[in-house]
This record gives C-alpha cells, structure tokens and sequence, in this order.
C-alpha cells in the first residue's frame, strides 16, 4: 500500500537529502528547482538561495561550455549526457569541506526528466570521485616505478639489455638524424669463468657489481648509458663520440677497473687481478650503418683486444 | 540490401556531415586546439560484412577495437556505436586528455572520457537527424566495449541485422584518424529512415 | 534592385539544391549558380563575377577557406560567407582576418535570407 500524497513526498525529500551526490534540477527555462542536501553541504549555498535562480547567473562560467551544451542536449534533444572527470576538470565549485582550497573531483551527467504537466526538465546528478583519482593516480606512480625497474639489472643495479636496445635505437636514430658520431663499448671481464669456478659464484657475483659500479661511476654525461649486456659483459653507448674520444674514455675505464686490485689467482695478466678488455666501434659523423653492424665491429674490435693479451683496448671502424 | 538512391545518400551523409560538425565544436572547446571531423562516405551493410569490414581483413580479425555504444528509442530504435581500431583509440584518449597511456592500461577515469567522446559524438549525429526529421527520441548513458569487430556488434544481443555504417575522418593536432559509427537497425527503422530524407528533402524544396 | 547572381560552392548535391529553393523563395529573379568543389568555384568567380559566394567549408581536395583565400586575393571586395556546422575559435579568426563572414549549418531559409541580405541594400 502506497503512503498517501503528503508522506510519500516528505519520504522522497529525505531521501533525496540522504543520497550521498548532488542533485540540481532546472525547468525548461534553465531555472533551478531542486537543489539537494549535498549540495548545500558542499557548495556551501543552500537551496533557499539557489532555488528559482537561472542556472548561468549562479554559475556565469559554465555557459558556452560542455554543462551548458550537455544542459541543451537534455531539453531539447532528450538525451542524456555524460561529463568525465578526465576531460572536464571539477567544472562546480565543490569541496569536502567549506573554506577547503582544493575542489572535488567530479563526475557530472545531465539527464532529461519528463513532467506529465510542464515542459521538459534536466536533472544534474554530480558524483564525488575524488577518492577514485586519488587511487589511480597512486597505481599510475607505482607502475611507472615498476617500469623503472624492469630497465635495471637486478644484480648490479646498472641499464639490463632491454635498456640498451632502447638506448641503442634511440641513439643510433639521433645520430643519423643530426650528423653525429656514435661510439659503442664492448667490455668483458678477463678470465671470468675461471674466477668463478675459483672463487665461487657468489664471489662472482660480487665482482660484478664492483665492476659494474667502477665503470659507471666514471661516466659523466647523461646520454652514455652502461648497461650489462650478458653474464660477465657489459655495453656503453656515447653518443655524439667520435673513436679518439671513445679510445681515451676506454682506457680510462680499463685502468679504473685494474686498479680496483680485486684479487684474481687464475688472471692471465701478470698482476694476478681482474682486469677487462674493451672493443670500441665508432659511427662515422655523416656515415651510419646498421646497429648491428656497429654491434659487430665491437665484438670484432673486443676479440682482438682478448687475442692480443687481454686487459687493454682495440678500436674499430664499422666495414 | 538496404540502399539508397544518390540524391538520399547525399542528404544523409550532409546530415550527418552537420551532425559530426557540431560535435567537433565540442570537443574542440574541451582539448582547446582544432578539431575536425567529417563524414566522406555511408554504406549499408551486413552485422557480419560489418565485423569483417571493422577487422580489416581476415587475419585482423581477432584484432581489439574500442567501441562506445548508445541506445535510442521512440519514433525509431538503433543502436549507434562509435569505433576506433585500439591503437587508434589510445591516440584519441591520448589527444584529448594529453598523456600517453598504454591501451591496456587505460584506468577506469580513460575508458570514461572515451565514453564521453562517444556520447559527444553519437548524441550530436543522432540529435541532427532527429531535428532534421523532426522526431522525438530518447537516449541511453554510453557504454564502454573492448573486444573484436563481431563482439561488439553483437554487445546488446540486438536481432537486428542491418548496419548502417559511416565512415569517420577525425583529424585533432595534424593528426588524422579514422573511425567508424555503426548504426544497428531493423528494417522498419530502415525505411523510416528512407521516408523521412525524403519528407526532408521536399520540405525544403517547398513541395511537402 | 536588379537581380543579383549567388554562387553556390557544396560538395553535397542536396545543400545546393535547398540553398537554391530558399533563395529562390526569397528572391525570385536572383540567380544562383552552383560549384562542387573549391576548384570548380574559382573557375565560376573568375568567368562570372557574382555578388556574393556562399562556400561550405567542409569539402574534399581544396576545402571551403583555402578557396575563400584566394578568392579573397582575386576579388578582395567580393562578399564571401562561410558555412560550417563547426565552428570555432579558429575559423572565427580566419574568417575574420579574410575579412569574411560565415553562418552555422544546417541551412535553413532564415539563415540564407541573413546571409543575403546586405545585397538588399
């Protein structure tokens, strides 16, 4: 049995008092007829001031932009329109609490509501989802952490070889484009298979992490990117490098990791430590070729450097 | 299958040319830059030449397209759907919210302007040819659908089996895209749809 | 007033052909010619000296204010309006600097006998 007209209507006004969005109902006119408890409580205006108001003399910037137009699509067109958060910044003046600085973030529909005895009405219905963007921005944060992550190598804690095929392809296209030499460094540690089996893998592992932390310790520009390119290998790009350059910083790097004196007893060099080989390629300024090529001719130019004694340097030209 | 003659296929497609326009204007006021849309071509089709069409080709077939639909009832019944190829609906979101997301994470808050760009859109086509065939209809809140061609024309479990496709040039920062908005209708719908082009045409040429 | 000569420039076959009945219901001895594209109008202007060109902006290969241009460079007192159901602060400006007006789509009688009415003088 329904409650009769008097108690159903206060039922409905409770109700929409309790209803935890804001409501705001224009007539055909555009004036405002309903104007809800959470409203109130967030606008900080209540429905005595509001009611019989026009829509854009309350709220002047709104007109000619998407409320406005999504307010026409519901009276004349009948249809309902959806305002997202993404695309339309806190259009109201809303807050969680008044004098707050910082608006609500909201999401807004207008829907068309028909009278059996007036023209036709629009209904704003607006959703605080403030706690939404919050939690997305969050999860957004943590994955771009985590993206960061899955460039590094777990163990040393330097680029890992996805990085470098990045780098790679982003370098090599800069330098194409801008005329610049490019300089590729191929660094293997002397004897490491037998220092493993000497010492232990653990050891091992640390050796590669002090390495790893030497050589990249000495370089300076943000665009040289080392990276661990296999098990006891590592790459360094340098752009806009020409081969003189690219030699000087190899040896650099070559004395730096010798004079790390980590004991080696199974070492070919005379000193009984670790030391490294170093192939450097360089790319012609205004004479690319293939990564792969590049890649090759540090290969090339590192095997030579091995076949020669070990820990020094070789440098070659692309074929 | 359904056709229409040239003269009919000229006043819809300018219809619908009126239709996007507007919705143009729209969106170029929430992005602030240009925005153009039109419509070159119509067809009618097929929901299964339409899957396939949308797929792009047999091996495409399995392909995800984003797709936003709405459902409009009253003086004639359709469901109207608007569709990019993924990688071209992460550009749109891309362009209009201004970040690079990857499509498969595309949060809640993206799949919402995506819905909004729909609503946009297909409300202002529609609308246009409700004005123009001075009709009363209502619409449906746009829904959100990632899946094949097939899957989402087949999202509502319709029984109607005509497309009528439009062929959509969006063009947002020198950047062109295309796209698709799919009207589902039955054939009632289909020649009062062909009725009314031509009660318009004739009421502007002061015959009717 | 004597008779004046509009020129027409669509792509849609149908826009032409209403534009052409509300002028005629407006002004019954006026003359319109039509053009398709922004090429076609060119050519019309130049073998035929309207008074006004109305030109929709949305059409393929040459659009509507690539054409406005260089009819404006041809004839730079020569009356052009736009037509666009999308109109922005862009096209505002451009039509503005052309020195040209322009009227939102759809077409409708009221809105051609706007757009015709400074020829009544």
């Amino acid at each position: 049995m329904h409650a009769p007209p008097d108690n159903r209507l206060s039922l409905l006004e409770s109700v929409l008092s309790a209803v935890s969005l804001g409501a705001i109902v224009l007539d055909g006119e555009r004036r405002i007829v309903l104007w809800n408890g959470w409203m109130t409580r967030h606008s900080g205006r209540a429905a005595e001031q509001m009611v019989g108001q026009d829509f854009f003399a309350a709220f002047p910037e709104l007109r000619g932009h998407r409320v406005d137009a999504a307010i026409q699509q519901a009276l004349y067109n009948n249809f309902p329109s959806l305002l997202s958060q993404t695309l339309n910044k806190a259009p109201f003046p809303l807050f969680a609490r008044p004098g707050d600085q910082d608006r609500l973030q909201q999401a807004v529909e207008v829907m068309p509501v028909s009278l059996a005895d007036a023209a036709r009405h629009c209904l704003i219905q607006i959703t605080d989802v403030s706690l939404a963007v919050g939690r997305e921005k969050l999860l957004r944060e943590q994955a771009m952490v985590l993206r960061s992550q899955t460039f590094s190598d777990g163990l040393t804690g330097i680029a890992n070889r996805r990085h470098f095929d990045v780098a790679m392809e982003k370098e090599h296209r800069r330098a194409k484009r801008g005329n610049l030499p490019l300089s590729l460094l191929m660094i293997d540690i002397d004897n490491f298979k037998a220092y493993n089996d000497h010492y232990g893998h653990q050891k091992g592992d640390q050796c590669l992490i002090q390495v790893a932390a030497a050589l990249a310790a000495i370089l300076k520009r943000p665009g040289d990117l080392i990276a661990r390119y296999g098990g006891e290998e590592f790459a360094i790009v340098l752009p806009e490098t020409d081969v003189e350059q690219a030699t000087l910083l190899a040896d650099a790097l070559r004395l730096r990791a010798s004079e790390l004196g980590i004991p080696h007893e199974r070492s070919s060099s005379e000193a009984r430590i670790v030391t490294v080989s170093i192939g450097v390629a360089t790319q012609v300024a205004g004479q690319p070729v293939e990564i792969a090529a590049l890649i090759g001719a540090a290969d090339r130019a590192l095997y030579q450097a091995k076949r020669s004694g070990r820990n020094r340097t070789h440098a070659r030209l692309p074929d | 299958m359904f056709n229409l003659s040239e003269l009919e296929n000229d006043a819809l497609v300018e219809v619908f040319n009126i239709g996007v326009g507007q919705a143009a204007s729209s969106m170029s006021g929430i992005v602030n830059e240009t925005v153009r849309m039109s419509v070159p071509s119509i067809s009618f089709m097929n929901r299964a030449d339409a899957g396939r069409m949308l797929a792009g080709g047999p091996d495409l077939a399995q392909e995800r397209i984003c797709g936003v639909s709405q459902n409009y009832d009253g003086a004639f019944r359709t469901e109207a759907i608007l569709m990019f190829p993924e990688d071209k609906s992460l550009e749109i979101v891309r362009l209009m919210v201004g970040e690079a997301v990857p499509l498969k994470e595309l949060t809640e808050m993206e799949q919402e302007a995506m819905c909004e760009i729909g609503n946009i859109i297909l409300n202002s086509c529609v609308g246009t040819l409700a004005n123009i065939f001075q009709r009363e209809l209502q619409g449906s809140l746009p829904r959100y659908h990632l899946g094949t061609s097939d899957e989402i024309l087949t999202a509502t479990g319709s029984q109607d089996d005509t497309v009528l496709m439009l062929h959509i040039d969006f063009v947002v920062e020198r950047q062109q895209i295309h796209g698709y908005v799919a009207f589902i209708l039955g054939m009632s719908a289909l020649h009062d749809l062909k009725d009314q082009i031509n009660q318009y045409i004739a009421r502007a040429m002061g015959q009717a | 007033m004597t008779a004046k000569l509009i020129l027409i420039v669509d792509d849609s076959r149908v826009s032409r052909m209403m534009a052409r009945q509300y002028i005629s219901n407006l002004h019954g001895d006026w003359q319109v010619d039509e053009a398709a594209t922004g090429e076609e109008a060119l050519e019309r202007v130049r073998q035929l000296a309207p008074d006004l060109v109305l030109m929709d902006v949305n059409m393929p290969g040459m659009g509507g204010i690539a054409a406005a241009e260089q009819i404006r460079a041809l004839l730079p007192t020569l009356p052009i309006s736009l037509l666009t159901a999308n109109v922005q602060t862009a096209t505002r400006e451009r039509a503005s600097q052309l020195g040209i007006g322009f009227m939102e789509k759809p077409i409708t009688e009221a809105r051609i006998a706007q757009l015709i009415a400074p020829l009544e003088g």
